[in-house]
């Protein structure tokens, strides 16, 4: 009970501490929450299943991000080339050859996940600030890339006229959105209890374990850079999966999806929900395209100012995110349970 | 169940669902996609005051129906975004019209949803040919860069130049400038010397200019998204001595465009563009229309070609709107205001029926002063201009 | 010949109006550990400042170039005490990330409000517009100018850090916060003071540049990736390494520009990742100076 208010009572730690030992799990239950709550939104919000739509989508992005920060402490701000790469490898595959929602989606994945093993096994030898720079650096080349195939890609003007055939040959993809929405949901959580299960692989510790204490790996006859790069081409799979979600919703891909501003608002995401929990990424992607949707809304000029503030706020009172404080409230409920 | 079928079914539920609300005399939505916020905010801005203009000066009904806009953010080109917007605002708010829309790649997101839903698109800026060319739903009354470039090539050639270079953004609108520049300018019997797609992020503009004046033009094509690179770029055209060695510039407007003027200052002096708007056009009806935002405003210093685009774009609404009588049906509601003519603060327009994009006035201007102030002082007109690049490029 | 003489001159301009804008960002990252990506915008105030002092109050060049500095420093000065405090160290980079870019939007926001969104500018004196030959190549009077000052700065700087009492001070709070505590320095008021030079070489740089890297709310989110490759390429904390970089970086953008510009974007990153696979710790790692 008290382990989570005190590991994440540190003050001004981002990252949290991944726990080795056992304890009493309850993270399972996040899954199928994330299920019932996006259920509960196809209801209750019928009408902005669009946005709906893109907050699943994104959400299974920032999850990507958090398997490299949140397990691998790889700190990242050219996610998007995957995402973007995915997105284009979709948006290709559809309009030219195959429009199956499916095939899309795994050749998004599969494109994705191997630009991330060959940029990973190129740049995560290093760390910190150099890292930064190498990753931002990979993301503008790739767009670079999409920009000059503009035969390929549309360049600028974005990848049109792909058109997914109907789900299972059944449901089809029309303006209301229903199938759109549905269908992103189901890979979201699918992508959930796949992430969920990699991190809690033997695979998935020892990551964990080089996050931690690299040197330790290594002198017990790991090598941590294959871990990271093999952790890296993982998380690439799903951004490219995310990104080849977005081409089968929304019909369109753009240079903005392998654009910085999407890497970093990724990153801004993540650690407004909270780092190393999976479904962090969840909550602080519904929170921050939520909270803008409705200050977009009301105020446009000013938005920026708004969540600006809310970051800031972050920091100095929710060091862990949105995520830990839940948790929080959770412990102060149990403990409640207990002395009653 | 077949395609056909299903599509029938559904877009039946949807007429259904529209006559179950708005019967008979109601509000008409129009849906605004437009940057509000972000380094593109000011188009959203100037968006939203030239349609408060027109309602004011127009009225907010039409027949028995009050016209109500709504207005979406979309800060930056992202294509998936503008969809979602768009959808939304059709799902959602039921709008009947969709408008506004900046950036090409946004425009041409929204193809397939106006097409499933039946409604018309007046496209009041993205300026690629090609987009009307993907829905028969879309109008625009904005300007292609084609249609600004090849009276500017023909002038150029007329002057007598021989030699000029191209040097463009590397994107999209960019790119479609240097094809019309280029053929027109070799049609004339000019040579383009080089063609140069600089990066759209560069920040130094140095290296191109070096490069501009090791080519032996006499003449540079240039045309960048307006902001802080064109004002780099004029900057460094000057600073790097170009201006000095006798090198002309000519461009689109967009490079001078008006709220941009004050910081360009003395380096735009002398830069010669061919565009659709001055805000300093000497006609009684511009000059009532500056007035008029000023008074509305407090000042007309966002007035630019955006504001026309807006203005006659929510003009076009308004008569699809009187021409459907209620109701509107967006193949129908396109149609009806095909050929239609009307004269603007710009000067006379009409839409093409075939391209579906306004056939307008082309003014060479040249940046002066005028009361201290800088504008774009028109010099000549090329009057009744179409897109020359409707169905021509990919 | 002429043409590689052209390509060096001017990217030695460019490198060095880089140089001017990222040092600060390098000081507060190599000193202070603080991923600083509110360094833009502070850059970006500076300008503002310059640009309301020369054009609204009617200052000269060189006093609206001080105002600029003194009030930027003085306007960022509180939140230092307020913000930055809670995160020095380089445990928590994270936090560091999300609070500057927080900071960032909140300062975009309101430069938005405050000044509007179209481009602002500074307007030069006589004496610095025109242009000088350099033989047979003419540069930009200001841009000679800024290479004149760029190397005043590197001087001074080295100076700062490496001959006076301050900067043996500051080294050894870096080197060890709490021995240097224990030996009676004042390293809060060190932070405090090395903050407020990193901000006002902000500053500094935001109002040389701002004839290159245009003024307007945005300024402080478009150019931060530039800054930030001149830091990793440089090594953090090294002005002599700042410099370097910024000098190569500006000499392989503007080649890459003149010889190949169709794509000179893609030039500049792969160059990037080349250097830094070579030199994953930039060119000067572990000297203060």
């Amino acid at each position: 009970m008290t382990s989570v208010a005190a590991r994440d009572g540190k003050a001004g730690q981002m990252t949290r501490p991944a726990p080795l030992g056992r304890r009493r799990d309850l993270g399972w239950i996040g899954i199928p929450l994330v299920a019932v709550a996006g259920l509960a939104a196809y209801w209750l919000l019928p009408d902005d299943l669009a946005l709906l739509t893109r907050i699943a989508a994104s959400a299974l992005f920032v999850l990507s991000l958090d398997l490299v920060l949140g397990y691998g402490g790889i700190a990242t701000l050219g996610q998007a080339a995957m995402f973007g790469t995915g997105a284009y490898a979709a948006g290709i595959v559809a309009v030219n050859w195959n429009s199956d929602p499916f095939v899309m989606l795994a050749a998004g994945g599969l494109a994705g996940g191997l630009i991330a093993l060959v940029t990973g096994a190129l740049i995560l030898h290093a760390r910190g600030l150099t890292l930064l720079m190498l990753t931002i650096a990979v993301g503008q080349i790739v767009q670079e890339v999409a920009n000059k195939a503009r035969d390929w890609t549309g360049g600028s003007d974005g990848l049109s006229g792909i058109d997914p055939a109907p789900v299972l040959g059944l449901f089809r993809f029309d303006m209301f959105g229903r199938t759109s929405y549905l269908f992103a949901l189901a890979v979201l959580v699918v992508g959930l209890v796949v992430a969920r299960r990699i991190v809690r692989s033997p695979f998935g510790l020892a990551c964990r374990g080089v996050k931690e204490d690299p040197l330790r790996i290594s002198a017990i006859g790991g090598s941590p850079k294959s871990y990271l790069v093999a952790l890296y081409g993982v998380a690439g799979v799903f951004a490219g999966v995310a990104g080849a979600l977005t081409a089968v919703t929304s019909g369109i891909v753009g240079l903005d999806s392998a654009g910085f501003p999407w890497s970093a608002e990724a990153l801004v995401m993540l650690v407004l929900g909270g780092t190393g929990r999976l479904y962090g990424a969840v909550i602080g992607t519904a929170a921050f395209m939520g909270i803008h949707h409705v200050l977009a809304a009301s105020d446009p000029f000013h938005w920026m100012g708004f969540i600006g503030l809310f970051l800031i706020g972050i920091v100095l009172f929710l060091p862990g995110g949105i995520a830990s404080g839940l948790e929080r409230l959770g412990g102060l409920f149990r403990g409640k349970e207990d002395r009653a | 169940m077949t395609r056909t079928l299903r599509n029938a079914l559904l877009g039946a539920a949807f007429g259904l669902a529209l006559a179950a609300g708005p019967a008979g005399a109601a509000t008409i939505k129009v849906g605004v996609v437009a940057p509000f916020s972000g380094p593109f905010g000011v188009v959203g801005k100037s968006f939203k005051e030239a349609i408060e203009l027109y309602q004011a000066e127009h009225g907010k009904t039409v027949g028995n129906d009050t016209v109500e806009f709504v207005y979406k953010d979309l800060d930056q080109a992202n294509p998936a975004q503008s969809k979602a917007l768009s959808q939304e605002l059709i799902v959602k708010e039921r709008v009947s019209v969709l408008a506004g829309y900046f950036f090409t790649p946004d425009a041409l997101a929204v193809a397939p949803l106006i097409d499933e839903a039946n409604i018309p698109c007046v496209i009041f800026n993205a300026a690629t040919s090609a987009i009307t060319e993907k829905s028969p739903r879309y109008v625009r009354t904005s300007f292609t860069l084609w249609q600004n470039t090849v009276p500017l090539a023909e002038y150029m050639a007329k002057q007598g130049i021989k030699k000029a270079i191209s040097a463009v953004s590397d994107y999209g609108p960019g790119i479609d400038g240097e094809a019309a520049f280029k053929a027109t300018f070799e049609k004339h019997g000019g040579t383009v010397v080089d063609t140069i797609r600089m990066p759209l992020k560069s920040a130094d503009f140095a290296p191109f200019m070096q490069r501009i004046k090791d080519s032996g033009a006499e003449a540079v094509y240039a045309f960048l998204p307006a902001g802080p690179a064109t004002l780099a770029f004029a900057k460094a055209f000057n600073d790097t001595g170009l201006r000095a060695a006798g090198i002309k510039f000519f461009g689109p407007g967009d490079l001078t465009q008006e709220p941009d003027l004050p910081a360009l200052g003395d380096a735009a002096l002398g830069i010669t563009t061919t565009f659709n708007y001055s805000r300093a056009h000497d006609s009684a009806m511009n000059k009532a229309f500056v007035a008029k935002h000023k008074e509305m405003f407090g000042s007309y210093d966002t007035v630019t070609f955006t504001s026309v685009g807006a203005y006659d774009g929510t003009h076009v609404i308004y008569q699809m709107i009187k021409n459907a009588g209620g109701r509107i049906d967006g193949a129908k509601a396109v149609e009806s205001v095909k050929g239609m003519s009307w004269e603007s603060p710009r000067g006379p327009l009409t839409i093409d029926p075939d391209s579906r994009h306004v056939t307008q006035t082309i003014y060479l201007r040249t940046v002066e002063k005028v009361d201290g102030k800088l504008e774009n002082v028109e010099k000549e007109a090329f009057p009744k201009q179409p897109d020359y690049g409707y169905k021509l490029a990919k | 010949m002429e043409t590689m003489f052209g390509i060096a001159v001017d990217g030695v301009a460019y490198g060095m109006i880089l140089f001017i804008i990222s040092v600060g960002l390098s000081v507060t990252l190599g000193l202070m550990r603080v991923v600083n990506l509110a360094h833009g915008a502070f850059a970006m105030v500076g300008g503002y400042v310059a640009s309301y002092a020369a054009q609204s109050a009617g200052l000269p060049y060189a006093a609206a170039l001080v105002a600029a500095v003194a009030l930027t420093v003085l306007a960022t000065l509180p939140l230092e005490r307020l913000l930055y405090r809670r995160i020095y160290g380089s445990a928590n980079e994270l936090a560091q990330v999300l609070l500057t870019i927080g900071l960032t939007f909140v300062i975009v926001a309101g430069i938005n409000y405050l000044f509007g969104p179209t481009l602002k500018r500074i307007p030069l004196p006589d004496l610095l517009t025109g242009t000088v030959a350099l033989g047979p190549k003419a540069i930009p009077t200001h841009r000679a100018f800024v290479i004149g000052a760029g190397a005043a700065t590197l001087l001074g700087l080295w100076w700062l850090l490496e001959r006076t009492d301050f900067g043996i001070r500051l080294r050894a709070a870096v080197d060890d916060p709490a021995m240097a505590a224990a030996l009676g320095i004042r390293t809060e008021r060190l932070y405090l003071a090395t903050f407020a030079l990193g901000t006002g070489l902000a500053a500094l740089g935001g109002v040389l540049g701002a004839e290159l890297l245009p003024l307007e709310p945005y300024y402080a989110i478009r150019y931060i990736v530039l800054f930030l490759a001149v830091v990793a390429v440089g090594g953090a904390g090294s002005i002599f390494g700042s410099a370097a970089a910024a000098l190569a970086l500006g000499i392989i953008d503007t080649a890459g520009k003149y010889l190949i510009p169709n794509f000179g974007e893609f030039f500049f990153y792969a160059a990037l990742i080349l250097i830094l696979f070579r030199w994953p710790h930039g060119f000067f790692k572990g000297r203060t100076a």
